[in-house]
């Protein structure tokens, strides 16, 4: 009995050490967010004594004159609203593409499996070994070719290229397992091919596609450099691009609001899913991957 | 066939379209002396960046790929050990773990591009708050003892860790769960000591999964590195590969050896491709 | 010396009581099988003894030592899994070797040990593979001989043979048994069949839902089952059930149903007395009814009409219609019927079981 309390508290010391460790920048971040400007200075570097939205209500051009500390003048205001719109269409934008474009591809290489097929779904995850340092800049030079400077849509067109490879190879190495005779007993039973697909296939990989979609959009959201690079015009940039605009040094507490403002519900909404992501990653990647 | 060629062909077009020029380009400039001081075309020097960097100590090369493998290679151990470490924490049902799942999952999904900005101020903190005196020290400590710059890469490597070895640990989780439990349950029955266990048994049945998790910590490990180049303008100053090449390429204007040199990851990369493709997805067909 | 006692075993898991105040004595050297339809709690109660399940109350003794809070490796028991659990990273001779090498015996010991299981599997060309390059029965081999090959007080069998085609369940079944009469150390195995139960095991559980319902020698289980549930489950095809009601006449007991008028024979009446107008469930072995003939007494004989005929080779099954139900029936090869035949069958009186209506206790 004493043993396996004692294991017991060992995982639960473990647990609370993890937890703590997880989510403190997270809280940190917060709890600056939550803070007056003179907490900021003077108070307790982890906790917040008169919590506020002020900072969130500056964000929004609300509570302007309320700060003291600097001049109404040097302050900009932001098109925050502006920014979440941008960010949450061009997130919820790739994130439809890039599951829609390695469906089909997860499809046909792990299902139909044409001659190399193996060949394509590595050489597709090889474009990761690309290191991206300045491959903004002849990026930046197609995207201007095509017109698409401070547009959404050259962001768009490139982010599938960073979630892809990986979720072409989850699908299909899932499609790769299941087992063939899925779709002949529904051909038998007069089923076109499409039909097994949609009917049959696709319902069977839930989990998988909400895999794939958590990751694709995990990795979308923590692109910051092709953002900035893409997007100059405050009106069309994203919230992150926005925020790495605005001047730290005198707007510190709006800016880490402006973060959270993002980052809290993507990264709930993003949680609710974890277990089917792990479930699906799971499936997919069954018998050694 | 044909149905399977036209279904991949839209995302191979989407990668390829995206990356097929400008990776022409890199190699291609890597070989000339383009550069937008200078008038005139730009001309082709052959192999003369990549001798010059291996050479000329101006460019900083072999300290900036010590670096950069020292920074990689050690977030990447990190991760990896916290990760799994992680995964078998996370491995057996008890009380309150869907909690602790959720815990561990957040890092990874709370959007780096905003957390990268947050953290690095938060380290690098601009001006007065409550905690600026100790950042400071700590600034001080780190950069008087490994140099300028340092304790903004090593933020930048605590971020990576912190992000990274939640993705690990979630993925590494999925590759436990993908082992049948039998395995585990007889190594069990069988095995007296948690470490042999561990080297026997845990280690070789995820070994696909660890491989496949090492590779994209690395590919991630560089993407973080390069989110706060381009959040600080370069401010990060230690001398890495890629802030080097951003240096080089944007504020002194040397395209060609910049091209030259962010090309010089793409061989160790390939060669961590190719030991992964061989881990994960062996050439021979399986007999089923 | 290795005796196994289970005392008011317990089960939860959150919601789910999976095994309920199980109590067992299984004798040394003794080959226990638990049988149960699916999901009844065998392969739980199995993994407790184990150590693999945490017990949530009760205990367990292994020759004499009380094992609740020892660990799996230290109970000196060896497991063979349904789906065998081979480590495809590892040769066969790895795989059988895993056990003592953890457990650092000496390498000349490991091989003498690991030869001589594989001699007895006849497995020695094998040694060299992957599990990967095994087939279904090779692989079942392996995981048996990486079990004996640590010379364990006990043997836990999870289904071992479930994975395995009908041809090679039968014999892997009869080198199961040898081995255990050659090495006669105490086994306790789980399967759903009840062949298998039968024919393997010294004693047979039933368990039901988390509770045991009988534990006996094969035989007895056959002949003399406690209740409606383990007169089912144990006998292929199943035996056949009636519902009837008790009836008096003719100085004697009766029961009845329509098409169906049977004298209850005097040793049973005993138990049926009680019962007078209330209803009471008549089971039947499909092998314990058969053509009347003149010698049968008329009173223990119905009308049939046959529905269907199985012939099976060595003998054939006939589903009859008896008044609204359906009875199967197996009878000489020789016999020869075809559908809508009628056909007098008569039982065999001594072979006739009762069960209460509503608690489907046996009324022996
Ligand atoms: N980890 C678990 N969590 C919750 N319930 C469980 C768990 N494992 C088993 N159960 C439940 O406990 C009961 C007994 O399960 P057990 O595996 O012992 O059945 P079984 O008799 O071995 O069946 P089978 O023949 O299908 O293997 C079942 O109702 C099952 O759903
Ligand atoms: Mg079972």
């Amino acid at each position: 009995m004493t043993r396996r309390r004692l294991r017991g508290l060992g995982r639960g010391g473990l647990c609370a050490l993890v937890v703590a460790g997880a989510l403190f920048p997270i809280s940190f971040m917060l709890v600056q967010a939550l803070k007056t400007p003179q907490e900021d200075v003077f108070g307790h570097p982890l906790i917040v004594r008169a919590p506020t939205l002020d900072n969130f209500r500056e964000l929004f051009g609300e509570a302007r004159q309320e700060r003291g500390l600097v001049g109404r003048v040097l302050l900009r205001t932001y098109p925050v609203v502006r920014w979440l719109e941008n960010t949450l269409l061009v997130f919820g934008a790739s994130i439809v593409l890039t599951l829609g474009l390695s469906v089909m591809a997860g499809y046909g290489l792990g299902w139909l499996r044409p001659p190399g097929w193996r060949g394509w779904r590595r050489g597709l995850l090889a474009t990761y070994a690309i290191p991206h340092t300045i491959l903004f800049i002849p990026l930046y030079q197609v995207v201007i070719r095509l017109g698409l400077e401070d547009s959404l849509a050259a962001l768009i067109l490139t982010y599938p290229m960073l979630a892809l490879p990986f979720c072409v190879w989850l699908l299909s190495a899932y499609w790769e397992r299941l087992p063939r005779a899925l779709e002949d007993a529904a051909r038998v039973d007069g089923a076109s091919r499409p039909a097994v697909f949609f009917r049959i296939l696709l319902p069977l990989s839930t989990p998988v596609l909400v895999a794939a979609g958590v990751f694709t959009l995990g990795t979308v959201a923590s692109d910051f450099m092709l953002a900035s690079v893409f997007l100059t015009d405050p009106r069309v940039q994203t919230l992150p691009v926005g925020v790495g605009t605005m001047d730290v040094g005198l707007e510190e507490l709006p800016a880490v609001a402006a973060i959270n403002l993002l980052a809290i519900p993507l990264a709930l909404l993003c949680g609710v899913f974890v277990r089917s992501y792990v479930r699906g990653l799971a499936a997919a990647m069954a018998e050694g991957a | 066939m044909v149905a399977a060629w036209l279904l991949l062909a839209p995302a191979a077009v989407m990668v390829a379209g995206v990356l097929a020029y400008p990776v022409a380009w890199e190699a291609w400039t890597s070989l000339t002396d383009l550069s937008p001081q200078r008038s005139g075309p730009a001309r082709f020097v052959g192999l003369r960046n990549y001798v010059e960097l291996a050479t000329n100590p101006v460019y900083r090369f072999w300290p900036a790929a010590a670096a950069t493998l020292a920074f990689v290679g050690l977030t990447g151990a990190v991760k990896l050990a916290l990760g799994l470490g992680l995964a078998l924490l996370l491995q057996r049902p008890f009380r309150g773990r869907a909690l602790v799942l959720l815990a561990v999952f957040l890092p990874w999904v709370y959007p780096a591009s905003v957390a990268v900005i947050g953290w690095y101020w938060t380290l690098n903190p601009p001006l007065v708050t409550s905690y600026s005196r100790l950042a400071a020290d700590l600034k001080q400590a780190v950069d008087g003892a490994f140099g300028s710059g340092a304790w903004a890469l090593a933020s930048v490597g605590l971020f990576n860790v912190w992000r990274g070895a939640a993705f690990t640990g979630v993925f590494l989780l999925a590759g436990v769960q993908a082992v049948p439990a039998d395995l585990f349950d007889y190594a069990r029955l069988e095995c007296p000591s948690p470490w042999r266990r561990f080297w026997f048994v845990t280690v070789p049945l995820l070994r696909p999964f660890l491989a496949l998790a090492v590779f994209l910590s690395l590919t991630t490990g560089l993407a973080d590195l390069a989110n706060v180049w381009m959040l600080t303008g370069g401010r990060v100053v230690f001398p890495v590969l890629g802030t080097e090449a951003y240096w080089l390429g944007v504020q002194a204007g040397q395209l060609g050896p910049a091209a030259a040199l962010s090309l010089t990851l793409v061989p160790p990369l390939a060669l961590v491709l190719w030991a992964l493709f061989r881990l994960v997805d062996p050439p021979e067909e399986r007999p089923r | 010396m290795a005796q196994v006692v289970l005392k008011d075993l317990n089960k939860m898991y959150d919601d789910v009581h999976a095994v309920k105040d199980v109590n067992l004595n299984i004798l040394d050297k003794e080959f226990v099988v638990l049988v149960g339809p699916s999901g009844c709690g065998k392969s739980t109660t199995l993994r407790m003894i184990a150590g693999l399940e945490e017990i949530t109350s009760g205990e367990i003794q292994i020759g004499n030592r009380v094992v609740n809070d020892l660990p799996p490796k230290d109970r000196d028991i060896a497991m063979v899994f349904q789906n065998y659990a081979l480590y495809p990273h590892m040769t066969v001779y790895d795989n059988m070797a895993f056990g003592l090498k953890m457990r650092k015996f000496p390498k000349a010991e490991i091989q003498k040990r690991v030869q001589d299981a594989a001699e007895i599997l006849g497995i020695q060309e094998l040694l060299k593979r992957k599990p990967r390059q095994l087939s279904g029965g090779q692989r079942q081999r392996v995981a048996v001989g990486r079990a004996i090959v640590r010379h364990p007080q006990v043997f836990l069998f999870d289904e071992p043979l479930s994975n395995l085609d009908a041809k090679l369940r039968v014999q892997m079944r009869v080198e199961l048994k040898r081995l255990h009469n050659r090495l006669e150390t105490t086994a306790i195995y789980v399967t759903h069949d009840q062949v298998e139960a039968m024919t393997l095991g010294d004693r047979v559980v039933v368990m039901k839902d988390g509770w045991i319902q009988q534990v006996g020698e094969p035989l007895e289980v056959y002949g003399r089952p406690r209740n409606r549930f383990v007169a089912g489950f144990i006998g292929s095809p199943a035996m056949n059930f009636i519902e009837t009601t008790v009836a008096d006449g003719a100085g004697a007991l009766w029961v009845e149903c329509a098409g169906l008028r049977l004298r209850v024979p005097a040793e049973r009446s005993a138990r049926l007395a009680g019962k007078r107008r209330q209803a009471v469930v008549l089971g039947i072995r499909p092998e314990d009814l058969h053509p009347a003939t003149g010698a049968d007494p008329v009173d223990l004989t119905c009308e049939a009409v046959v529905d269907v005929v199985e012939p099976l080779g060595s003998d054939i099954l006939l589903d009859v219609k008896v008044g609204n139900c359906v009875i199967v029936v197996r009878v000489d090869p020789s016999v020869r019927l075809r559908q809508h035949d009628k056909i007098r069958l008569a039982f065999t009186p001594e072979r006739i079981h009762f069960f209460d209506a509503k608690t489907e206790e046996s009324l022996q």
